[in-house]
């Protein structure tokens, strides 16, 4: 049940992936990567105001240029396209807007107008010779001004800035908190950054002005959704689009985004020639979709003991300038509110969630989707009772996890948990860390100056979403097919974005068919080669995308053995599949390679003699669907709409150094639990990954912006990602906790990391600055923000 | 202006304009796609090729500054479809997910390792802190390298550290 087991088959074995000697040798296509006979290159002007009116807008010099083919302003490509179409609409105020702003920007960045050209440099130079006029407008730049009363509203039809509202009340929360030995208050804010994948978006879109085909290849993470949202802002038949995904330099959630994908497709209709547009870092930093920026305000009423009686939770977040509509950002926040509760058992919850907008570049989907929002409050606010209690943190938590017996859980907003054990990981990762050393240790290096700490945090990572009205939805297709000669390939819906389910998803395929994973050619990534599928996010891939290709493979499996069998003249009970042949039960002498049952179906005699009555195919499709999803809420609103609950205990080493207040991240230790486990390697490099993503957001990643709405982080040189020096490497060890709800147990990950990470790193630095009296509340952690915290709570060691 | 410069082996004469980054050269004229661009201020380390035998960024770098110089990019590592001790290292230790930065850690790597055969974690941590990879998290990365410095090592046989870089085409 928790330690891992031996494998059996290929799934559990950490196959290399199939993907990196292309990727290796310089071999990989990326979108970027490509090139079209007459291609022009794209380049976007961009709004140097955060809110301003257009007043004038001359491209005539930029068009008189040699080298320039088209420039569109936004009122032109009004004409050739349609507002940007709603990725989610359940309870949000939807707006109305273009991929090319018209006579109005909304946030800096926002593109304004668009240049096809011959060359790359040449479409740069053009933008300089765009003239554009504004009347700047007052920025709103905090969700205080956008609430403010008589605060400009960005969109004036709505009568106010926000644009989400939404509460649940599961029962009688004020009466639970009058009633508690203590009340805990905590305001825990969290500050805006993004997935920064290393490749900016980009797009080469190719049109037949004749036949009205639009083809686009993008670096996309959803290309049928891409499909269905470009279709729909640009007005073209959807059977008349096709996307291509090759290679993914990344995504972490960024590139679910459809709107500046539309300007490239846009100057290809208009021009009849192919169109490529890159997007630089600075765009990318600009307006490309950010994410967290929000803050949560909590009381939690707990008996004397440490037992939780009742919360109540604020949620405010800042969408920026759309949530909704260039990506799905806004429903993050509703998905906190359905998470708050974490590991714990909470009987009582009252959450209200306000989504508003400002103006700053939109709101999007990264590495967590609101469940680092739930559990960055939640293990935030463990810690900052724990304090208020006299307990030991740890000691908390324990006291109110869900309890291993109690699964499947059904918690008091309406996900059931499937499976799990939080005092399990919790000790183990205690265990790793050698809690007793460490805290001796501390002792010693605090009488030397020094600072150390260490910090938990219990993460919940539900994965595999069904939302409805939503791109975000719940379902997902697999097809297999066996070919004549007992090859197989698999078609399915998830794309590789740096995962690799070339390997994965041949793995589970192979163990079905008893074949070699080699035996398995995996396609994705092209709307006209797979069925209508919904892409990577969600960490969905292991939940959807794998018992899909579960179900496919078990459909073809019943279909080889009814041919295997009419051909060995025996009814099908009578035999079975191994290593690749039908045989007879207990004569295995009698067999068939799926080779030659294969080449009997399809031509060698053909069907009438192999699978009489029968479709004349070893092919088989299915779709899966979640067991546990209900949508229709009831008296109180509750819902389940993900599938599975990979759990997993964080905890964080650090040194703060109280002087200059930088702090260094000592260890990462993740004890982590996604189910059966398809490819190890794989699994650790995501939570590797994902981890440090969130130790960058606790420590140094941030999108801030000036009181004028201008982005102050346009490059790698202020957006401080983390490079090698500042690590250490991420230790993570496994529990193997399966899941009832899937094909084969697996639950699905990847952005776990991201969602757990940034309060274990918290959590450790108020740990190291206990002597000092230290609360932590804005992060990123930077130097500068340590010593004000150190500060604050009145100076140094 | 007219420069030459050998790009992995093969000689080239090429006409480029003054202002034409070596990145763009070899990306859109030679079509060497394999060097990518991930922020064109020499920040990330996508765009890391080798000239003259040490790691450069090529988006920091005007093609017109090359003439004359010899150039190797991830192209240029493996001997034909046999992948190098690094490039294999770098798939059995899954140190790549998208794919994006691995060229540029690749010649970073090569770069750290010609310099130094046996580096120590904290050494190759911070022999590669100019090229940022977002998927990794770094960890396999530095296992990585380090497998490949010690294969390299059981390998060779040259005794100078010039002569243990990866297989040259």
């Amino acid at each position: 049940m928790s330690a891992r087991a031996e494998p059996t088959g290929w799934v559990g074995r950490s196959l290399p992936r199939r993907q990196d000697p292309r990727l290796l040798t310089g071999r990989g296509r990326y979108a970027g990567d490509l090139l079209a006979h007459g291609m022009l290159h794209c380049a976007i002007l961009r709004s140097p105001h955060a809110h301003a009116r257009i007043s004038r807008i001359d491209v005539s010099r930029a068009r008189a240029m040699p080298g320039v083919v088209e420039v569109l302003t936004g009122r032109e490509a009004k004409e050739l396209s349609r507002p940007l179409p709603p990725t989610i609409d359940i309870g949000m105020k939807l707006n109305q807007s273009y991929a090319i702003a018209v006579d109005r920007v909304r946030y800096q960045g926002e593109p304004v107008a668009a240049v096809a050209a011959l060359d790359p440099y040449v479409a740069e130079d053009a933008l300089e010779a765009i003239e554009v006029e504004y009347e700047p407008l007052p920025a709103l730049t905090s969700v205080e001004a956008a609430l403010a009363p008589g605060a400009p509203l960005l969109y004036e039809e709505w009568g106010d800035n926000i644009e989400l509202a939404y509460e649940m009340r599961t029962g009688d929360v004020e009466a639970a908190l009058a009633s508690a030995d203590v009340v805990v208050e905590a305001r825990v804010p969290h500050h805006r950054y993004t997935g920064a994948p290393l490749e900016c978006r980009a797009v080469l879109a190719e049109y037949d002005q004749l036949s009205g085909e639009l083809t686009v290849q993008a670096s996309t993470q959803a290309p049928h959704q891409c499909r269905t949202l470009l279709a729909e802002g640009l007005g073209l038949p959807e059977q008349r689009v096709r996307v291509v995904a090759h290679d993914v330099g990344g995504g972490f959630g960024t590139k679910l985004q459809v709107d500046g994908e539309m300007i490239p497709c846009l100057l290809a209709i208009k021009t009849g020639r192919p169109v490529k547009w890159v997007e630089s870092r600075r765009e990318n930093l600009l307006s490309g979709v950010h994410s967290r920026d929000y803050v949560w305000d909590f009381r939690a009423g707990f008996t004397r003991d440490g037992r939780l009686t009742g919360l109540h939770a604020r949620l405010t977040g800042d969408v920026g300038c759309d949530g909704t509509n260039r990506s799905s950002g806004v429903g993050a926040l509703l998905v906190a509110a359905f998470y708050v509760p974490g590991a714990y058992k909470l009987p009582v919850l009252h959450v209200q969630v306000t989504g508003v907008v400002t103006n700053k570049a939109p709101y999007g989907a990264y590495r967590g989707y609101g469940k680092d929002i739930a559990t960055y409050g939640i293990e935030r606010l463990m810690e900052i009772a724990a304090r208020r209690l006299h307990l030991p943190s740890d000691e908390l938590r324990r006291r109110n996890f869900i309890q291993p017996d109690e699964y499947p859980f059904t918690t008091v907003t309406g996900p059931i948990h499937d499976s799990g054990d939080f005092p399990q990981l919790l000790s183990r990762a205690q265990e790793l860390i050698g809690m007793e050393a460490f805290r001796r240790r501390q002792e010693e290096a605090r009488r030397q100056g020094r600072h150390l700490g260490v910090g938990f945090s219990c993460m919940l990572e539900p994965s595999g979403a069904a939302v409805p009205n939503c791109i975000f939805n719940g379902y997902e297709p697999a097809q297999v097919r066996v070919t004549p000669e007992g090859g197989v390939i698999l078609l399915t819906g998830l794309q590789d974005i740096g995962q690799g389910v070339e390997t994965t998803l041949a793995q589970v395929v192979a163990d079905e068919l008893t074949l070699r994973p080699d035996d398995i050619k995996v396609v994705f990534g092209d709307t006209e080669a797979v069925p209508y599928g919904l892409g990577v996010w969600s960490s969905r891939g292991a939940s959807y995308g794998v018992s899909a290709a579960v179900a496919a493979a078990r459909r073809v499996k019943e279909k080889v053995l009814r041919a295997g069998a009419n051909l060995l003249e025996v009814s099908p009970e009578d035999v079975e599949l191994r290593a690749g042949a039908v045989q007879v039960k207990g004569s295995p002498e009698r067999r068939l390679t799926l080779a030659e049952i294969g080449r009997a179906v399809y031509l060698w005699p053909g069907p009438y003699a192999v699978l009489p009555g029968e479709e004349p195919s070893l092919e088989a499709s299915a779709y899966w669907t979640a067991p546990i999803v209900r949508w229709v809420p009831d008296q109180v609103g509750t819902l389940s709409i993900y599938t599975t609950h990979p759990t997993a205990c964080f905890a964080a080493v650090v040194e703060v150094d109280v002087e200059t207040g930088k702090v260094r991240l000592e260890r990462m230790v993740v004890v982590h639990d996604c189910g059966t486990l398809i490819n190890p390697m794989v699994v650790e490099g995501q939570i590797s990954g994902g981890t440090v993503q969130g130790v960058a957001g606790a420590l140094g990643e941030e999108l801030a912006y000036d009181e004028h709405g201008n982005l102050l982080n346009l490059g790698f040189l202020d957006y401080l990602a983390p490079t090698a020096a500042d690590l250490p490497p991420i230790e993570v060890e496994h529990l193997v906790f399966p899941s009832p709800f899937t094909a084969l147990g697996s639950k699905g990950m990847g952005e776990g990391g991201a969602i757990g990470a940034p309060a274990a790193v918290v959590n450790a630095v108020e740990d190291a600055l206990r002597p000092l009296g230290v609360t932590i509340s804005e992060i990123p952690l930077t130097p500068e923000r340590v010593l004000a915290a150190i500060e604050a709570a009145g100076g140094r060691s | 202006m007219r420069i030459e410069v050998t790009v992995n082996g093969a000689e080239r004469q090429l006409e480029v304009e003054p202002r034409l980054l070596l990145v763009d050269l070899l990306r859109d004229r030679l079509h060497l796609t394999g060097t990518h661009l991930g922020c064109e201020d020499g920040k990330c380390g996508a765009c890391t090729i080798s000239l003259d035998g040490q790691p450069v960024k090529s988006c920091m770098v005007l093609a017109a500054q090359v003439d004359g110089g010899e150039i190797v990019t991830v192209e240029g590592l493996a001997d034909g479809v046999a992948l190098s001790p690094l490039q294999r290292a770098f798939q059995e230790h899954h140190a790549l997910q998208c794919g994006f930065c691995t060229p540029g850690f690749l010649i970073a790597a090569r770069g750290l390792l010609e310099r130094n055969p046996d580096p120590t974690e904290e050494e190759v941590r911070r022999g590669l802190a100019g090229n940022l990879c977002r998927c990794t998290g770094y960890t396999n990365i530095v296992r990585a390298v380090r497998a490949a410095a010690e294969a390299m090592r059981g390998e060779a046989t040259r005794p100078s550290p010039e002569a243990m870089g990866v297989t040259q085409p």
